[in-house]
């Protein structure tokens, strides 16, 4: 009763003065400190902290404790309790596994840190002719002059070697470079492309180089349009001088006309210059 | 496991060793400055001064009451542990390279270098405890109980067998040799070690039935105390300056590295200065830890097993805390051992 009588109105209270603190001791045996403090801003900030005391009893060797309590001595006489920055600090966390086949495991371990030199890298690798093969570089080979690089397009050694890649980046298969998925094996094509419905089929797509650099666009959509309906012209062009770069695609809606403009618009010389006309290759 | 680093010596450490009850540490090195260490925080109680040269070993009673230590100074000196105060000072006509408390703590043994006309000698002492306060320590023989004089190879470790019923040697040129320990008759010699390669460490399992030698032919070899039978083998790659075995798990550590004139001309990584795991059964290498800039002088193994200590040439004490990998390694059959 008379704690209602002594309770003041809260417009009465003094707004620098702060409650007591609190403490509840709650039923699961922790105890709630409730006190309030003024924070940064002036405000007055409820604090409730919920403790739970709990003895934890450790066994100690009797001379162990007592050694513990020792004054120090020598070079430390009159130094604090605790360990001294200038002769004690915590070095680098070591991981240490004991294991039956710890050599093999610490030579692996060599073996990738020494990845990292070059020289190693390509320790295996062979010098190749992109001409005929060989084992030369191509600027020394003897049918330079009588025979034209071999094309990855016509099935060369490169071919092969850019389908081996994507397996060896698969999922899981260890220690190779990375790929981007998109490259993985099974994952081709997997993936949604940007442009939903708008996407071009590569397919109807010609690319057009050695254009003229005074090229129009509507000029080559005239000279294409011929063959059948031209989808999209995409003429490169410097994006300061406004120049043309020298290079533009065509999209074709169907793939017969494509395939009819190529081979007739290969050659074809406009501006005074020989176009030449081949089937886009898709980007990847 | 996160290693504590001790920096209270200006060069390279001699040897370090935890008292019985591995609270503990003690280390002396080239610059006769002796410490002791809190091994649970790296936190350094106090210092021991007076030696006047390098201090090359020490050893702690077992009741952590005195300190014996021997330096180049010729001089074998007791400490009270909890004062560092000097008690007691024998002098001897060349330096001590080992001095070592009896398991019970009443005899003490120091070796002497071979030098200036003098044989290599193993002395003991009998050492008094005072009042059992720590009064009255300085009441210690001037003379020893026991000489022993090392006609052929000077010895360069030496330790107690069980009960304090031998004295086993380790000498210069790679023999391991037993003495009786009240008279002092050499009763085995035993070829452990490639001859004329120097054993520099000997340390005994806990109840002293045998022990590991660590030599510079780069082997480290358990020896039985009773016979002096080899018992097992543990071939490194680097001359060995220490070796320790371990309580309740059954493995050695070994340290070592190339000698320290030579470290200037390899480089860190083929010095090869990492503390060795082996198992002690398997002789199987199950890893190293490495951290150290020099060779390991030093290696001391917590009495409980819970952790070891080394000292190395670049003058730091590393105090390592294993953690559960470390007691959770076995073998397959012991695996299966356990099953059953």
């Amino acid at each position: 009763m008379s704690k209602v009588a002594n309770r003041t109105d809260w417009a009465d209270e003094d707004p620098d003065e702060l409650p007591a603190q609190q403490i509840l001791t709650n039923k699961d045996g922790s105890k709630t400190f409730i006190s309030y403090r003024f924070n940064d801003d002036g405000k007055k900030v409820k604090v409730a902290r919920r403790i739970r005391t709990t003895v934890v009893k450790e066994h100690v060797n009797p001379e162990v404790a007592e050694r513990r309590a020792w004054p120090k001595f020598g070079v430390e006489k009159g130094h604090p309790a605790g360990p001294s920055f200038d002769t004690t600090s915590v070095g680098e966390n070591i991981i240490f596994r004991p294991s039956v086949n710890w050599k093999a495991q610490a030579k692996e371990a060599e073996k990738t840190g020494e990845k990292g030199g070059i020289k190693d890298q390509l320790k295996d690798k062979k010098v190749k002719c992109r001409i005929c093969s060989g084992e030369h570089f191509t600027a020394r080979c003897p049918f330079k002059d009588t025979m034209a690089p071999v094309d990855e397009a016509t099935g060369a050694p490169g071919d092969a070697e850019d389908d081996d890649r994507p397996q060896a980046g698969a999922l899981g298969g260890g220690g190779a470079s990375y790929v981007p998925p998109h490259l993985r094996k099974g994952g081709a094509g997997a993936g949604e492309r940007m442009g939903g419905k708008y996407e071009r089929d590569d397919l109807a797509t010609l690319r057009v180089t050695n254009v003229s650099e005074l090229a129009e666009e509507q000029e080559l959509r005239d000279l294409f349009e011929r063959f059948g309906r031209v989808i999209r012209v995409f003429l490169a062009r410097d994006r300061e001088s406004q120049k043309a770069k020298g290079f533009a695609f065509i999209s074709f809606a169907d793939r017969g006309d494509a395939a009819r403009a190529c081979e007739k618009m290969d050659g074809f010389g406009y501006r005074h210059l020989i176009l030449r006309v081949e089937f886009a290759k898709r980007t990847t | 496991m996160r290693p504590i680093l001790l920096k209270g010596h200006e060069r390279s450490l001699n040897q370090i060793k935890y008292n019985r009850d591995g609270d503990l540490l003690f280390s002396v090195a080239k610059d006769k400055v002796l410490c002791v260490w809190f091994a649970a925080n790296g936190e350094r109680l106090g210092t021991y001064q007076g030696h006047q040269g390098a201090v090359w070993t020490l050893d702690v009673s077992p009741n952590t009451v005195l300190l014996a230590t021997g330096s180049a100074d010729n001089e074998v000196r007791l400490w009270n542990v909890k004062t560092g105060e000097c008690v007691k000072v024998w002098d001897f006509p060349t330096a001590v390279k080992r001095v070592e408390f009896s398991p019970d703590g009443s005899r003490l043994l120091a070796v002497t270098e071979k030098r200036m006309g003098y044989l290599g000698t193993i002395v003991v002492f009998d050492i008094c405890y005072g009042d059992g306060e720590g009064g009255d320590l300085n009441d210690q023989n001037d003379e020893p109980s026991l000489r022993i004089t090392c006609e052929e190879s000077k010895a360069t470790v030496a330790g107690w067998g069980y009960l304090g019923q031998y004295i086993i040697a380790g000498h210069e040129d790679g023999s391991v040799s037993q003495y009786d320990a009240k008279e002092g008759e050499q009763l085995e010699n035993v070829q452990a070690h490639e001859f004329d390669y120097q054993i520099n460490d000997i340390q005994f399992s806990s109840d002293r039935t045998y022990f590991i030698t660590a030599s510079k032919d780069k082997t480290a070899k358990i020896l039985s105390t009773r016979n002096l039978a080899i018992l097992k083998s543990f071939p490194s790659d680097t001359p060995l300056n220490t070796a320790a075995l371990t309580p309740k798990k059954d493995y050695v550590i070994l340290g070592g590295g190339q000698a320290a004139m030579d470290v200037t001309t390899t480089s860190a990584r083929q010095g090869k200065f990492e503390a060795r795991f082996y198992h002690r059964i398997f002789e199987d290498e199950i890893g190293r830890v490495k951290g150290h800039f020099g060779p390991l002088n030093t290696i001391a193994v917590h009495p409980a097993g819970t952790g070891y200590a080394s000292g190395g040439e670049d003058g730091y004490i590393r105090v390592h805390h294993f953690d559960k990998p470390y007691f959770d390694f076995m073998y397959e059959v012991e695996r299966e051992q356990m099953r059953r």
